[in-house]
């Protein structure tokens, strides 16, 4: 990704919106009775797009507004999201994406793997809780959510932030390395 | 050239790992800190103006799903009506003790507030999006006189308590959280307990500890215990209500029972919520 000032402020307008997006609409609606988590598949997005320092970077800082915005304590947020976004970049370093299903499937299991991350980030502060089995089909559900929504949100901040984008897509098409789904 | 990437990249990315562990380590039981409320307040009333603006998608969000959800429940409701109506030609007796309940409790659900304490209401404006965390930021802070501790409820219920004020906002975490760890008491056979919840499941929590020579039976009343002992007192005004008993399983050669019980505050779908600001401070 090619970070020039005006990159950088949609970059920013991007970050905030999405966070406050997710903090005052998806956060508090309730679909089967889960609410959706589309910030994992936002910070998959920017690392499928910009690779694992930008997919790093936004995950951190993605995580230190949610962190800062619900009086949380700072850091954990940080942590696993800054790892979600560099697992997605390091996919996109890594492989070729041929498929208009491939993000959305990254988006769903990076999905599956932040909420893990925040519970195993819990249990290493030390909590002490009894779980419930609804958790798994809570974790199952914001997944498939991200699913869906990590699809719209690849769509749109890709055309966000194409000026920036490295690879042009009719390049891809003609590079013929290993895929993923691809055929 | 490319090695020279490869080394600030894994420089940086060691640099946010390290930071990441850090602001854990500096901030975990701090509450807020001064940068958090700085960029609190910054965005505070752009969460605000979020909040209200995209209510109307919200509500429609919440009623299709409400309505999804209203089908199932329809069929069961069916049940639960037959039940009640067989108690309530059945066992009249239970309907005399629901009366005297009522009595003991003196609950005002439209919104008595123990003396001593001055509500403050709020409405929420953000909330925790993982499974493992049950809190929500509210639009009043410690400049409307909300401080940390204070209790917080709604028409229904006990909601959860004031885990860390900015100027303009407060995080509330709710008794569904798996930091919450409420002393409780069974109405109306007095006994007590500790109340801790099952995390992932905001319906479920569990009342532990009770003394098992007193009966816990189902449907009955949980409150807050408010206990006050050797100048020591709960954080929490006595007879708040909580939940009710859902499943109270006995287990013989226990001195120590268990129940769960449901919260009478829906929450996952808070709107309106009143903080209880003085009490005992004063």
């Amino acid at each position: 990704m090619i970070l020039t000032p005006n990159i950088l402020v949609r970059l920013v307008a991007i970050l905030v919106g999405g966070v406050i997006l997710q903090l005052s609409f998806f956060s508090q609606v309730t679909l089967f009775n889960v609410t959706p988590d589309l910030l994992p598949a936002l910070v998959v997005v920017l690392g499928l797009l910009g690779g694992t320092l930008t997919g790093a970077v936004c995950g951190f800082w993605i995580g230190f507004l949610l962190d800062c915005l619900l009086i949380a304590p700072l850091g954990g947020a940080s942590l696993v999201l800054l790892a979600t976004g560099y697992l997605a970049g390091l996919f996109r370093e890594r492989f070729e994406i041929h498929s208009s299903l491939v993000p959305p499937l990254l988006c769903l299991g990076l999905t599956l793997f932040a909420e893990l991350g925040y519970g195993a980030v819990e249990l290493m502060l030390g909590a002490d809780v009894q779980l419930s089995a609804l958790l798994i089909k809570d974790t199952l559900l914001k997944a498939v959510f991200a699913f869906f929504g990590g699809w719209a949100i690849y769509l749109g901040v890709r055309r966000a932030l194409r000026p920036a984008l490295v690879e042009d897509p009719a390049v891809q098409r003609s590079r013929r390395r290993p895929t993923v789904l691809g055929i | 050239m490319y090695r020279k990437q490869v080394r600030r990249r894994r420089a940086v990315l060691a640099l946010l790992i390290v930071g990441s562990f850090a602001l854990l380590t500096v901030t975990y039981g701090q509450g807020s800190d001064g940068m958090q409320r700085g960029v609190s307040t910054i965005f505070s009333p752009l969460l605000g103006a979020a909040d209200r603006a995209l209510k109307p998608a919200r509500d429609l969000v919440n009623w299709f799903d409400e309505t999804f959800e209203a089908k199932g429940r329809n069929e069961r409701l069916q049940g639960e009506l037959e039940t009640a109506r067989e108690q309530a030609v059945g066992k009249k007796a239970a309907l005399a003790e629901n009366a005297q309940l009522r009595k003991l409790l003196e609950l005002d659900r439209s919104g008595a507030i123990p003396s001593g304490y001055t509500p403050v209401t709020g409405r929420v404006i953000a909330r925790s999006p993982t499974v493992w965390f049950a809190d929500v930021t509210i639009d009043v802070g410690s400049g409307d006189g909300v401080e940390v501790d204070d209790p917080v409820v709604n028409g229904d219920g006990l909601v959860g308590t004031v885990e860390a004020v900015t100027g303009g906002s407060a995080r509330v975490t709710l008794i569904a959280d798996h930091s919450s760890a409420i002393s409780a008491k069974i109405v109306p056979s007095g006994t007590q307990g500790v109340m801790k919840p099952t995390v992932g499941d905001p319906e479920d929590l569990v009342v532990d500890f009770l003394d098992s020579e007193k009966l816990v039976g189902k449907g009955q009343s949980v409150v807050t215990a408010g206990w006050r002992a050797q100048g020591l007192e709960s954080g929490y005004p006595p007879n708040l209500p909580i939940g009710e008993v859902v499943e109270a399983p006995l287990r013989e050669q226990e001195a120590q029972q268990q129940v769960h019980i449901r919260p009478f505050a829906n929450l996952r779908d808070l709107d309106l919520v009143q903080v209880l600001t003085g009490g005992a401070r004063e």
